[in-house]
């Protein structure tokens, strides 16, 4: 009778930490097993990891925002715009090295602007990001006149960046290589990782997103640290806005603003891993490759794209609600 | 009119939870027209008794039998359906809506032409209700929101008593419903209970407050690690035996006697003070001292304690701290320079309940604990929690444990541990012992004692005027946000310090 009672108990807990994580190896499974000769090799993860790496920057990212109880939906629009800035400074023949500080500033800078008027305006974030989602997207378009930069304009190094890596040696008869924006997104994820996890500034976000009363007169600047967690994700937006520039070897003035939805996609599927539902960064990354293993895998078994939209999101949908079933039943 | 069989009659419950007993064979009779009390410590099992009556855990075993007939609650509807009504301490109220629109929040509103609400009647109707229950001061139209907690607490048991009334509601069971009130708001919650006993039905009464029960209570029944230890006729007990029952040890001394008398050091100086809610308060705390602060809900006590936190902004006057002026004053500058805080509500306003013991003890502490190391040090956080933990007589299961698992007590020495970690100059608490059960409560009274005998000075808020005459060397009088008083705690008694509060009577009466 005692057992019978501890089972279900232990069962949801167990559940709702490993539930996402079960899921994936789930997915995983089902695509080797239909796709047993090209899903699961080096090459193919090398791959994926390579088509998640600019999601992953954005998504990493955005976990420093979303610790804190908010979050910023001008990321996305913030991509393109940082794409543009920077290929503009390549087209009038300065450095390569100015184009990316200019758009990293960029980037900094649209943080600094919602972060002042989330913390110190006091402007919910939502409305906010929504304004500035706005206003970015509209800026991309204006100072690129609505057209993609491309062709000569973008210096040759940028595109060669995306295409090089660390060869690794030969592996059967194929020369395997870890892609460069696979390293810098795992660059970003150490770094995200160490600040929000071994930093006393981490901590006082994820007290600012427990109780953020409790951690004012807890002695947190609380609107310092908001202004800080934004431009930070700013500057991850602006980051991504370069890799995808150096991907497409061009900038087009709208490239980066679907990443917004699955940055954040990403962060709520890494949310169900945490045993208090906070966001943590490897939960991030947990998301992040179950949407590019299913973008991957669904495009290998050759469904439609647009069932795949449906696939997708379904997947996101089900992973939250039996996270929070399981929550209610313990 | 009391009938010869109990109202209600709950015999052999009980209920474990993952093989731990919570609840060991309890009985308990209400009758019609009593008020029954139910006392005991965080723990003692009276929550469990209350959701196996509610219906809303399944029990393991228990026979209730409702006016001498057998009868079996299986969900929270059956509950309701047999007349039982439960109070929360907790205002779960609509804020946005009126009072009556509140207190008939679980009916069908009166309608006219079967579509629209018929707003004349339902207010018509809800002033009924409330004059029914001797409730004159509400009216029925007003947002709910802009009412005091305990004018709200009043309207969910106007809530709770219509529709009652029809469906023959009986038995009413109210969890600390004075938790959040204030003294005169609980007098009138008071006087609603007397007549809902009147009327013939039966109360059951859940309080930390040994006062409250001597004031409204016919029986008491305590509780204590699962079992019901006894159950008393009001007028055969007393506050030390109750005591004594629910801790199960005596209790001789409630108030620990201060060890050295303060010193002379003036560490804190407040001139002229001024904020949204305050003005005009001037006071000098010294070293050792225990300053208590006292007055009704609303006269600024609570917002005394914030501006000199920094929690609220200063609009003039001077704070300074051992000399020296407090400038540009935030929360955080404050803990830096020796000031700490424990506020009044732990839950909302001190507490990160998501995070561990360890990362709410250090939370203002985070850079002087990690000023050697870029990365955070948690054996460093370990040490201090558990040094800091049996400072406190802390139970937690470790560092790790997160508070929400805490009861109550140990919570509030969590947010206690944290106020001590850097030896404050100066301590102020603010409702130290709100939703403590007693046992707790004897422990965090000694502890502001050693505190103070280290020589810290100590300013104190307490709705709980017994605490402030037991613990205080001297007594602010706080009336509509001003210091109107200072007066010696020794020779106060509750009637006379609450006359001060009232303004009503010169002090040192009685």
């Amino acid at each position: 009778m005692v057992t019978a009672e501890v089972r279900p108990i232990q069962w949801g807990r167990w559940l709702r930490r490993f539930g996402t994580l079960i899921g994936f190896l789930v997915v995983v499974a089902v695509f080797w097993w239909q796709k047993p000769a090209t899903f699961m090799t080096i090459r193919n993860w090398l791959n994926i990891t390579q088509q998640v790496s600019i999601l992953g920057v954005v998504a990493f990212t955005m976990t420093i925002v979303m610790v804190m109880g908010d979050f910023d939906l001008s990321v996305g629009t913030m991509a393109s715009l940082a794409g543009i800035v920077a290929a503009l400074v390549f087209r009038a023949e300065q450095p390569v090295l100015a184009g990316v500080a200019a758009a990293l500033l960029v980037g900094m800078l649209g943080g600094l602007l919602n972060g002042a008027m989330v913390s110190y305006i006091g402007i919910s974030p939502f409305v906010a990001t929504l304004g500035t989602l706005t206003m970015f997207s509209g800026a991309a378009l204006y100072i690129s006149n609505g057209k993609t930069i491309f062709g000569r304009a973008i210096p040759a190094e940028v595109g060669d960046f995306a295409r090089g890596g660390i060869p690794l040696g030969l592996i059967g008869d194929q020369e395997v290589v870890i892609p460069s924006l696979t390293i810098l997104a795992l660059i970003v994820l150490f770094a995200v990782w160490v600040v929000l996890e071994q930093t006393v500034f981490g901590r006082r976000l994820y007290a600012i997103g427990g109780n953020r009363e409790a951690a004012r007169l807890g002695g947190v600047r609380v609107r310092l640290l908001r202004l800080c967690a934004f431009v930070a994700t700013g500057f991850g937006a602006a980051l991504a806005g370069l890799m995808l520039v150096s991907r497409l070897a061009s900038a087009n003035p709208t490239q980066g603003d679907g990443l917004m939805l699955n940055a954040i996609a990403a962060v709520f599927l890494g949310m169900t891993m945490s045993e208090e539902g906070e966001p943590h960064v490897l939960g991030t990354l947990l998301g992040v490759l179950i949407l590019g293993v299913l973008n991957n895998g669904l495009t290998q078994m050759q469904i439609d794209s647009y069932i795949q939209q449906i696939l997708t999101g379904g997947i996101i949908v089900l992973a939250v609600t039996l996270s929070s079933l399981s929550r209610r039943s313990a | 009119m009391m009938s010869s069989s109990p109202l209600m009659s709950i015999a052999g419950a009980s209920k474990s939870y993952n093989g731990l007993p919570a609840l060991i064979d309890v009985s308990l009779d209400l009758n019609g027209g009593e008020v029954h009390a139910l006392m005991g410590e965080n723990g003692a099992g009276k929550s469990t008794l209350i959701r196996l009556m509610a219906g809303v855990l399944p029990a393991d075993a228990m026979h209730v039998t409702m006016r001498g007939q057998p009868v079996t609650i299986y969900s929270a509807q059956a509950a309701f359906a047999l007349g039982l009504r439960f109070i929360h301490q907790e205002l779960n109220v609509v804020p946005q809506l009126s009072v009556a629109e509140n207190i008939f929040l679980s009916q069908q509103y009166p309608r006219w032409g079967g579509i629209f609400v018929h707003w004349n009647r339902l207010n018509r109707d809800a002033r009924a209700v409330l004059a029914e229950l001797g409730i004159t001061h509400l009216d029925p139209r007003t947002a709910i929101a802009r009412l005091s907690p305990g004018d709200q607490m009043l309207v969910k048991i106007a809530g709770a008593f219509v529709g009652g009334e029809q469906a023959g509601a009986s038995v009413y069971v109210m969890d600390e419903p004075t938790a959040a009130l204030t003294g005169e708001e609980a007098a009138m919650l008071f006087r609603v209970i007397q007549r809902l006993r009147e009327r013939g039905c039966a109360v059951l009464y859940v309080t930390h407050r040994i006062d409250e029960i001597f004031q409204i209570a016919d029986r008491v029944t305590v509780m204590r690690d699962g079992r019901v230890v006894a159950t008393k006729g009001i007028g055969e007990t007393s506050a030390a035996e109750l005591i004594q029952l629910m801790t199960g040890r005596a209790m001789q001394q409630i108030y620990p006697a201060r060890a050295a008398p303060p010193g002379d050091t003036v560490l804190l100086e407040v001139h002229n003070l001024r904020t949204d809610a305050i003005r005009n308060v001037t006071f000098q705390l010294r070293s050792g001292e225990i300053l208590g602060v006292a007055g009704l809900i609303g006269s600024g006590c609570t917002e005394l304690i914030r501006a000199l936190m920094g929690a609220d902004r200063v609009l003039g006057g001077e704070i300074l701290l051992e000399g020296v002026p407090l400038k540009n004053h935030a929360p955080a500058g404050a803990w830096g320079r020796g000031l700490a805080f424990v506020p009044e509500e732990r839950r909302s306003q001190g507490l990160i309940l998501s995070r561990s013991v360890g990362n709410n003890v250090t939370l203002p502490h985070l850079a002087q604990i990690n000023r050697r190391s870029v990365f955070l040090d948690d054996a460093r956080e370990r040490v201090v929690t558990e040094q800091l933990g049996k400072a406190v007589s802390l139970r937690a299961n470790g560092y790790r444990q997160s508070v929400r698992e805490l009861s109550g007590g140990n919570q509030q020495k969590v947010v206690f541990a944290r106020a001590l970690a850097r030896d404050p100059r100066v301590l102020l608490l603010d409702e130290p012992t709100r939703g403590v059960d007693v046992g707790a409560k004897y422990d965090l009274y000694g502890l502001i004692r050693r505190i103070s005998a280290q020589g810290t000075g100590i300013l104190m808020v307490s709705s709980e005027l017994a605490e402030l005459i037991g613990l205080c060397d001297r007594i602010l009088i706080m009336r509509r946000g001003q210091l109107v008083d200072m007066v010696p705690a020794a020779g106060l008694t509750e009637e006379s310090l609450l006359a001060l509060c009232y303004g009503e009577v010169h002090r040192g009466d009685g």
